[in-house]
This record gives C-alpha cells, sequence and structure tokens, in this order.
C-alpha cells in the first residue's frame, strides 16, 4: 500500500472530505493504486526552475486601478441562504 | 529584575490606498451596507478570475523602497489554501517562495537610542471578508466588502526587545507608509494591523525560547499591554518549570489577558501552490526607477527641509511632522503665506493645543491651510489682536468660515482708533499713579502691566504696536 | 428539414437567403432534441423558451441585413460554462440548482453576434472523467453504439453535434475533454492554444490546463467558432493579448511541402486497429504532398503522473469554495465546519472526490516538493521536446485516444485505467498547445469512429486546422443511423 490509513485521513481533513469504515477501506486501496501511478514520476530527474515557464507578463500590462460599478448584493446572494444581505454561516467556533 | 530577556518580530499588516480592490474593480474604500461592494471575483463566484491592479503592486514597491528593501525583478502570487467562512475562494491569494520585496532596514529612536529593524520581506495580499456573530440564533453573517482589499504583509526580523521598540517602529512604519501614500495607517478602522510573535530566553543565552503570536492588537496602547502580559504570562510557566506552547493568543483587552485560540484544524498545512491564474511579473529598471523617484518627501526629509531650510526648531519640526495631515496643513498654508516660523508657532502653539483639547479634529477640519495662513498674516500685520485671533481661529474650526469674513461680521478688527487710545491709556495711567512712579523709577516691569490693562480695556480697537508707542511716549512724559 | 450533419456556414446561406428562419430553424432542432434525447441524454438543460425568443430578436437582425457569422445559429453550451440566469450545473449534485449571475467571456461574445441557445450539454462531473459517466445528471451515451461511452468529459457535446441535436456546441478540455469525445463520436473538436480564448466564466477544473473549444462536424465549422469566441480578455490574466487571425483563411490551401511529425511513443501503446487508421491517414496527408517526419517523445512516459499531479493539484484548490456558504448544495451541520464535511460529502461524486485527495497529497507538507514540484519540472521538459520536435516539422499528428467508443462500465471502479487512456492528449494541454481532432476512419466491425490529432505550435491554429480541413476534404464521413 502506498499510503497508510493516517495520510488518508489527513488527506480527509484538508480537503473537508470524510467516509464511514467501509468508504475508507475502499478509497484508501483506490488511493493507493493512483499514488503508485504517480510514484513513477519520480523515475524523472530533473530540477524546476520557476523563472524558466516563461509565462510572465510585464508590470505594464497589469490592470488599471480604475474602480467599476459593484454588482447587485441581491442578485450576488440569490443562490445563498442570507439575511440583511450577509451570507448565513453555522456558527464558527473560535 | 527579570531574569529573562524578550525577543519578539512582528507581522504587519497594512491596506493600501489603492481606488480598487487588488483583483477586481470594485471600490476598496472603507465600509459600506454588506455585500454592497462586491462582484462575482471577489465573493468567490465559480468560473470567475483575479486580475492584478498594477497600483498594488506599484504601493508595495514603493512601501519596500521606503523600507530599503531589494526590490525583486520576478515575482509571482501563491495560493495559501485553508477553510474560514470569510474567504470565499477558501484560499487566500499571497505571495510565498517570491514576495515582492526583501531583506530591508528601519531605523527608529527608541529611548534615546538609535536602532536599525530588519525587514525580512514585504509581500502582496488580499485581505479577507468580516463575520458579525449572532450568538442568539448561533449563526454568523459573512460580508465580503473588504474581500480583496490590497495589504501588504511586513515581516520583520525578531529584532525587538522591548516594547517601546514595538511602539517606535510602528509609529516610524506609519510615518513611512502615510507619507509614500501607500496607507492611511487607521488602526481603529484596521487598515493597519500588528501580530507580535513573542518569546522569552534566560539572559544571556543565545537560543530563543518558544515563541507564541499575538493577534487582535487594536491600537499601540493594546500592543504595549499586551506584550506586557504575555512576557510577565510566559516568565511565570517558565519559573514554575512549565514550558511555553507554541500557539496563537488572542489579547482581550478588556480582561487584560491573552487567551489560546482554538487551533484552526490542519491550519498549519497551507499547501501553497504558484495560483495559476494570475502570471507572474517582471520589471525593468527604468519601471523600478519611475516608481521610486515617485516616491514623495519622506518624513525624515521634511523634518531636515523645515529645519535647514525654513529654519524651524527641531521640536516644532518634529511635532508638525509628527501627523501627516498636520504636515500637509503647514505646506498648504507656507504656499499662501511665505512666514514659515509664524506658521509653525502658531500650529503647534494654537492648532495641536485645540487638537489635543478635542476642539479640532484634523479628520474632519473645516479650515484651510491657505485659511489658516490668512489668519496668521492678519495677526502678523496687526490687523488682528492676538485674543480676537483665537477667538477668530475658533469660529473657523466651527464653521470653516475665512477669517476676514468672521472679522467683519462679529467686528473683530484691530481699529487704530487714536482718540480712543489716547483717552483710555490716559485714564489708566490717571488711575495707577503708584505703578507710574515705579515705571519712572527704572521698573520696567510695570510696563507689561500697562500693556496689560490697555488691551484688556481696547479689546482689539488699537494694534499693540501702537498702544506700546503711545504708553512709552505718555510713561516718559 | 434534414438536419443530419448540417454545417454552420450551410444554416448561414438558408438563414441569410430567408430560405428559413432563425425560429424555424431553432424549433426543428428542439423538436429533433424532445424526439430524440430521451434516449441519448446528452443534454441537461434544454433552454426551450429563451432558445425561441433569442431565435426571433436574430431573426430581427439578419431582417436588417446586419447578421454575422452566428446570428440565428442554434448552439449547446457545456454546462460548466456560465450562463446568467440558466443553471450551470457542472454535471454535480455540488451544483444542481446553480444558477449564475453572470455570463462566461464566451457567451458574451457569442450574444453579441445573436447565437441562439439550445441548452447545456452534459459532462464529467466538474470535466473529470473521460466517459461522461461520472455525471450527476445525464449520463450521456454514444450515438453510434447507445451501450458505449460518448468519451469526455466533454461527452454531452460531442454526442449532440454527432447526433445532429446542435449543428456544433463549446466544450472545454483540460486533458483532452475536447478531442477524446469528438474522437469518440465522429466529430471535430479543437483545443486552442492556452490563452486563446477567454477562461473568464468555465467553471475551473484545472487553471493552467484549461481552455474552452468548439466541437462541430469539421475543420470548417471549429474554425467558424473559434473565430467568434477568441481573443484577450481583461477578465483573465492568462487570455494572451496578441491579435486574432481569421481562422477560415488557410482553410482549402494545399498541404503541400507541409512537414507533419509522428512521434513514435504516441502509437506504442494503442490498439493495433487505431495505429493502423492514423498511419493509413499519415499516408493520405502524404499523397496531398506533406513529408512525414519520424521523432520521439521520451517525456511522454511521464505524462500521466505530471498531468494527474498538476490538473488535481489544482482541481482541490479550485473546488474547496464549494462549501455550501455561498451557492451549491448546502448540507447539515451545527458548526461551520461540520456543513462544509456534509456539503462536499453529498455534493461531489466518487472521482471528484478521489481527485481532491490526490490534488491533497501532490501538495501537503512533505510531499510537495517529490510531486507537485516534480511535475512542473517535467512541464517544463515536455515543453522542450515539442520545441524541439517542432524545429523540424510544421504539426504533430498522433492518435486520439488509444481506443475508440468503449462499452459504458467497463472502466467503472478502475480509476488508473482510467486515467492512463489520458496518454495520447494530455501532453498539449501540459505544454498549452493547440490540438485538433477529426475523424479518420472507423472500425471495421462496429463502425465505430476512429479520431487522430494534429498538435500545432503555440497559436498556430491555423495551420492544424488547415491541415485536417485538408484531411476531411477527402474523407467521406458516416453518420451515426441514431
Amino acid at each position: 500500500m502506498a499510503v497508510d490509513m493516517k495520510t488518508i485521513e489527513h488527506l480527509c481533513g484538508l480537503s473537508k472530505l470524510t467516509y464511514d469504515e467501509k468508504g475508507m477501506e475502499k478509497v484508501m486501496g483506490e488511493m493507493s493504486s493512483i499514488i503508485d501511478l504517480m510514484d513513477e514520476i519520480k523515475g524523472f530527474d530533473l530540477t524546476y526552475d520557476d523563472t524558466k515557464d516563461g509565462n510572465e507578463i510585464r508590470f505594464c500590462d497589469t490592470r488599471e486601478d480604475v474602480p467599476e460599478k459593484s454588482f447587485e448584493t441581491e442578485k450576488l446572494l440569490s443562490n445563498a441562504e442570507n439575511t440583511d444581505g450577509c451570507y448565513v454561516v453555522p456558527k464558527v467556533v473560535e | 529584575m527579570s531574569q529573562y530577556y524578550p525577543t519578539m518580530g512582528l507581522e504587519i499588516h497594512a491596506e493600501l490606498l489603492t481606488k480598487s480592490k487588488v483583483f477586481c474593480t470594485c471600490s476598496a474604500e472603507f465600509g459600506g451596507t454588506p455585500n454592497s461592494r462586491c462582484c462575482p471575483v471577489c465573493s468567490g463566484l465559480p468560473g470567475t478570475l483575479p486580475v492584478l491592479n498594477q497600483k498594488a503592486v506599484e504601493y508595495i514597491i514603493k512601501a519596500g523602497y521606503v523600507m530599503n528593501c531589494e526590490i525583486s525583478r520576478f515575482t509571482k502570487w501563491d495560493r495559501k489554501n485553508y477553510f474560514y467562512p470569510d474567504l470565499p475562494k477558501a484560499y487566500q491569494i499571497s505571495q510565498m517562495p517570491r514576495p515582492v520585496c526583501l531583506s530591508g532596514n528601519v531605523k527608529i529612536n527608541a529611548n534615546g537610542e538609535d536602532k536599525i529593524i530588519r525587514i525580512n520581506r514585504i509581500h502582496l495580499e488580499e485581505d479577507a471578508g468580516k463575520l458579525v456573530h449572532d450568538d442568539v440564533n448561533r449563526i454568523s453573517l459573512a460580508d465580503y466588502n473588504r474581500c480583496g482589499i490590497p495589504l501588504i504583509e511586513i515581516v520583520t526580523e525578531p529584532d525587538f526587545h522591548s516594547a517601546d521598540e514595538v511602539i517606535a517602529f510602528m509609529e516610524k512604519v506609519r510615518l513611512l507608509l502615510q507619507y509614500a501614500g501607500i496607507c492611511d495607517c487607521k488602526m481603529e478602522q484596521g487598515s493597519i494591523r500588528c501580530d507580535v510573535n513573542i518569546s522569552i530566553a534566560p539572559k544571556g543565552s543565545d537560543e530563543l525560547g518558544t515563541r507564541t503570536e499575538l493577534k487582535n492588537l487594536n491600537s499601540l496602547k493594546a500592543i504595549a499591554k499586551a506584550i506586557e502580559i504575555e512576557i510577565d504570562r510566559q516568565e511565570e510557566l517558565l519559573d514554575n518549570g512549565e514550558s511555553v506552547v507554541q500557539e496563537t493568543r488572542r489579547f482581550n483587552e478588556a480582561l487584560g489577558e491573552t487567551v489560546a485560540m482554538r487551533s484552526k484544524e490542519d491550519a498549519h498545512d497551507y499547501r501553497y501552490f504558484p495560483d495559476p491564474d494570475i502570471p507572474p511579473i517582471i520589471f525593468t529598471e527604468e519601471e523600478l526607477e519611475e516608481i521610486k523617484n515617485s516616491i514623495p518627501e519622506l518624513p525624515e526629509q521634511r523634518v531636515e527641509r523645515y529645519v535647514n531650510s525654513l529654519g524651524l526648531k527641531k521640536a516644532d519640526a518634529d511635532i508638525i511632522v509628527n501627523d501627516k495631515r498636520v504636515c500637509d496643513f503647514f505646506d498648504e498654508a507656507l504656499s499662501a503665506y511665505d512666514n514659515p516660523k509664524a506658521i509653525a508657532n502658531y500650529i503647534v502653539g494654537e492648532l495641536t493645543r485645540r487638537i489635543n483639547l478635542g476642539e479640532a479634529d484634523m479628520d474632519s477640519l473645516k479650515v484651510s491651510g491657505k485659511d489658516f495662513a490668512r489668519l496668521v498674516e492678519l495677526l502678523q500685520t496687526d490687523k488682528l489682536s492676538q485674543s480676537n485671533a483665537k477667538v477668530v481661529l475658533g469660529k473657523m474650526i466651527e464653521t470653516g468660515e475665512k477669517p476676514d469674513d468672521i472679522a467683519e461680521k462679529d467686528d473683530l478688527w484691530i481699529k487704530e482708533d487714536n482718540d480712543l487710545l489716547a483717552k483710555t491709556i490716559d485714564e489708566i495711567i490717571a488711575n495707577n499713579p503708584k505703578p507710574v512712579e515705579q515705571y519712572k523709577n527704572g521698573d520696567q516691569k510695570v510696563f507689561g502691566f500697562f500693556m496689560g490693562q490697555a488691551n484688556k480695556a481696547l479689546k482689539g480697537a488699537a494694534s499693540p504696536k501702537a498702544i506700546q508707542e503711545y504708553l512709552k511716549k505718555k510713561l516718559s512724559e | 428539414m434534414d438536419l443530419t450533419r448540417a454545417k454552420i456556414r450551410d444554416l448561414r446561406k438558408m438563414l441569410d437567403s430567408g430560405e428559413i428562419s432563425a425560429a424555424e430553424l431553432c424549433k426543428e432542432y428542439l423538436d429533433k432534441i424532445e424526439e430524440k434525447d430521451n434516449s441519448l441524454l446528452s443534454y441537461i438543460t434544454v433552454t426551450k423558451d429563451e432558445a425561441m425568443k433569442t431565435a426571433e430578436n436574430a431573426q430581427k437582425i439578419i431582417n436588417e441585413g446586419k447578421a454575422s457569422a452566428l446570428t440565428g445559429i442554434p448552439l449547446a453550451i457545456k454546462d460548466n460554462i456560465c450562463t446568467d440566469g440558466i443553471k450551470t450545473t457542472c454535471a454535480s449534485k455540488m451544483l444542481g440548482d446553480f444558477i449564475p449571475p453572470y455570463n462566461a467571456t464566451v457567451i458574451e461574445k457569442l450574444n453579441e453576434q445573436g447565437y441562439v441557445l439550445l441548452g447545456k450539454t452534459s459532462m464529467d462531473e466538474f470535466a473529470m472523467g473521460g466517459s461522461t459517466q461520472t455525471s450527476a445528471f445525464a449520463k450521456t451515451k454514444n450515438p453510434y453504439d447507445l451501450e458505449r461511452v460518448p468519451g469526455g468529459s466533454s461527452g454531452g457535446s460531442a454526442a449532440a453535434v454527432a447526433a445532429s441535436l446542435t449543428p456544433a456546441a463549446l466544450g472545454s478540455d483540460t486533458g483532452g475533454s475536447i478531442r477524446q469525445p469528438a474522437s469518440f463520436c465522429g466529430v471535430t473538436g479543437i483545443k486552442p492554444t492556452y490563452g486563446r480564448v477567454s477562461r473568464y466564466g468555465l467553471v475551473a477544473f484545472a487553471s493552467s490546463l484549461d481552455q474552452i473549444g468548439p466541437i462541430a462536424n469539421d475543420a470548417r465549422d471549429c474554425a467558424i467558432l473559434l473565430n467568434a469566441i477568441c481573443g484577450g480578455d481583461r477578465h483573465d490574466a492568462t487570455s494572451a493579448k496578441i491579435d486574432t487571425p481569421d481562422f477560415t483563411e488557410k482553410l482549402g490551401q494545399p498541404i503541400k511541402g507541409m512537414k507533419i511529425a509522428l512521434p513514435k511513443e504516441f502509437y506504442d501503446g494503442v490498439d493495433d486497429t487505431v495505429r493502423a487508421c492514423v498511419t493509413d491517414a499519415a499516408k493520405e496527408l502524404e499523397k496531398q504532398g506533406a513529408t512525414l517526419v519520424e521523432c520521439s517523445m521520451p517525456g511522454l512516459k511521464y505524462a500521466i503522473p505530471a498531468y494527474y499531479l498538476i490538473a488535481c493539484a489544482e482541481a482541490a484548490s479550485n473546488l474547496s469554495r464549494f462549501d455550501g456558504i455561498k451557492y451549491g448544495y448546502r448540507g447539515e451541520g451545527r458548526t461551520y465546519n461540520e456543513l462544509i464535511i456534509d456539503s462536499r460529502n453529498k455534493g461531489f461524486g466518487e472521482e471528484v472526490k478521489r481527485r481532491i485527495l490526490l490534488g491533497n497529497y501532490a501538495l501537503s507538507s512533505g510531499y510537495y516538493d517529490a510531486y507537485y514540484k516534480k511535475a512542473l519540472a517535467l512541464k517544463q521538459e515536455i515543453i522542450k521536446e515539442y520545441n524541439d520536435i517542432f524545429e523540424q516539422a510544421d504539426v504533430i499528428l498522433t492518435p486520439t485516444a488509444p481506443t475508440p467508443a468503449y462499452k459504458i462500465g467497463a472502466q467503472d471502479n478502475d480509476p488508473v485505467k482510467m486515467y492512463l487512456a489520458d496518454i495520447c492528449t494530455v501532453t498539449v494541454n501540459i505544454a498549452g498547445l493547440p490540438g485538433i481532432s477529426t475523424t479518420c476512419g472507423y472500425t471495421a466491425d462496429a463502425g465505430l469512429p476512429i479520431g487522430m490529432s494534429l498538435i500545432g505550435k503555440r497559436f498556430d491554429e491555423q495551420t492544424i486546422l488547415q491541415v485536417a480541413d485538408a484531411f476531411e476534404q477527402g474523407f467521406v464521413p458516416v453518420a451515426p443511423k441514431f
């Protein structure tokens, strides 16, 4: 197995997903074979140089600082549970 | 005397004074009714993309220059991934391996000593929204108006060893950012915020202790207090043989204590990676040079100019420069009436006095620098008496009217009424034979008594100069 | 009216000459959708009323003589492209009721021309898959054989075009999602150069790889659609601010002297029938005067892990915003944390969840350098290898998929097998190049379409369109008996 249960649990935590016991077994099996496939990349021996991607733009090509009209609040919230123009979130425990 | 030595580093977040947000065109103004300064981009709707605001990049470069940083010629943006309801995309666009600014320094003066604080980095990121908690209904309400306001995060090296140094640094940074036009630095509105990393170690030890991070510090006073309390707490732990836990602690100003925040689940693994929606940026030397040259005069340069070219006293120059609004007011006044010392005196003596008394507020001041200059000019050219000038200033602050109009309407001009002058002073001299005697015997001090009496009686009907001349003449007879 | 494989340009002539009105044309397609799509399941949403309304508006423009290429032309749009006021589900329960309050840039551009939206087509959930069987709402079938998959993820768009339930459609392509279904359904689909078409309004799967593109009956119609949707966009910083040519310009020009490279690794792991068919197509192009060039791409053997690591890392981050709070499926929970977990558990399908887990694995501390960063290094290597090939060739010819359309259920429960099937297409996305798939033959027994792909230099869609068109001119396509 390429991954253990603890790793899967950690990934579920990061992903905000949970599985029941049976589901965990299944997903662990699947993730193991997927990660085995991913591990093939370890045979590739070159390092990454982030300055050589060639996708950079010039400073002068960024957006000018000109504000435009914002969106209608009601329309923006139309897909959400909302009250008083705000999104409703169950209590956040700090 | 404590046997421990505290060490602190700061993470300062400052909101930039751009007109639009950093990745969309919504207004970056403070406040607004909930979710009224939002669009699909800053609300994190599926399919939307961020487009970087040039001004925000320009401002962080300026911030880098005023803090003597190296500016990267190649910079890029990363996603910091975590779930929180004030963060609609569930990631914050920030910068990890290639921030705009690296390794700078800022000179401070704390307790009379100069000191250099090293800057580790400054990077550009977006602010998050705001949550209002409704404890009764056990819900929180999310408002994304603040989402996407551009922020710079200034990270210092752990170079602080007292709260005084931290405060001195914060004040210095505030001035630098304000003068460079980057941030208004209103702590009470949260436009500049400071987290303090703090640890203590036995004196003489080379190693740093375990640090905690203090958050929710909303004023300089709170920062100083929180540091003091946290140092005490850590000392007590170590003294009792316990150890400090690395954690984030929230300062509760009302209770006067720091409280550990429930650590956000998995918060330590932010999975930073380059944001594929925002291309990296390259700068040319010319672009950087142009930005550098556009930085306005900074506080130290202003003090220097005021002292060396305008002849102000260093103390007065410091007072004026220490508040950019006052300083700009001074410069405006100076452009209308070229008498720097008189204007400075009247600002330091009268205006700041009223500000300190709460009678005036620089943020909502109705008096223009030009009108203030005119008032000083009226005073200097004997058109207004000292006392009436104060009355006029009071009215100006209240109504914003012009000094000439107020003096005219309320009949406050010096009249130069020579008959009245002669009659009044003659009476004073007649009624005070004893001081007259004293004066004639060479006691010059009683002259002041006569001046005071005359001023009071004449109520601005004559200029001090005329009073003085007539008095001298009469007393010498 | 016989709509079978009707071309945009022919419909244009009919509309302009008044032979048919926009409303009549629209009605023809809507009727056919109503009649046929129950068994094909290519659409998630059919926008019947809006379609008729916009068709009537389009007719006014036509009557005024102000028609452009797409005025009154009905089109279908993949359901991950945001349409203002019209449900955009990404074929996920997570967005089952999501009505975007804004239009994608490509939709704005089509609206400017007065196109007619027939509906939103099905796809793999969040474009993750190659079969359209992970769709939560419409598991589209292949019109050549209803027991087979249409490919994916733009399977709904490709099947609808193939079955003539629309003259053309938009799809999106992250690792082959336009080209592979085009190949399975016997139609033509082009993935433009990364940055050629704005991604604004395309619900992101993998932002550095995603690109919107046309699926149509042939390269000529693809060129017409690409003309309409291309161009730099101020809402998309990754869109290229360069001049756009007329993509129909080179169509019909002879390909004599054109150098076509065949990188051998692409032909190694594919079905014999596929290899034979694409090799025959190469010979046909040679007959037309092209020169075939043998070449190699050693990096291909790492392409699948590199692609899945990059795509899933980005996807894990892109899909984090689906928490049930702002839009989409809202689960239950007393706390914020409980609510997000419940929303995501119930809103996302199994494949989407696997990819989120994989993406977070590749990015999480301790694994980042070994996986994600390595994948980025490989991306640089693949770009280099493509550049090397383009030193000696104008276009590259490869199979589009290792097999023709397979039976529904054949790859269920085997994600690895599913991932490996993307081998022919993913490097084009990794390198950001344009690629077009067109039909080059049919299997002898079942008559299933086989596709070939032409890959071009960055921003040289014109040449691959020209070569695809040159091939199509000598090829007789067989419409499905659907």
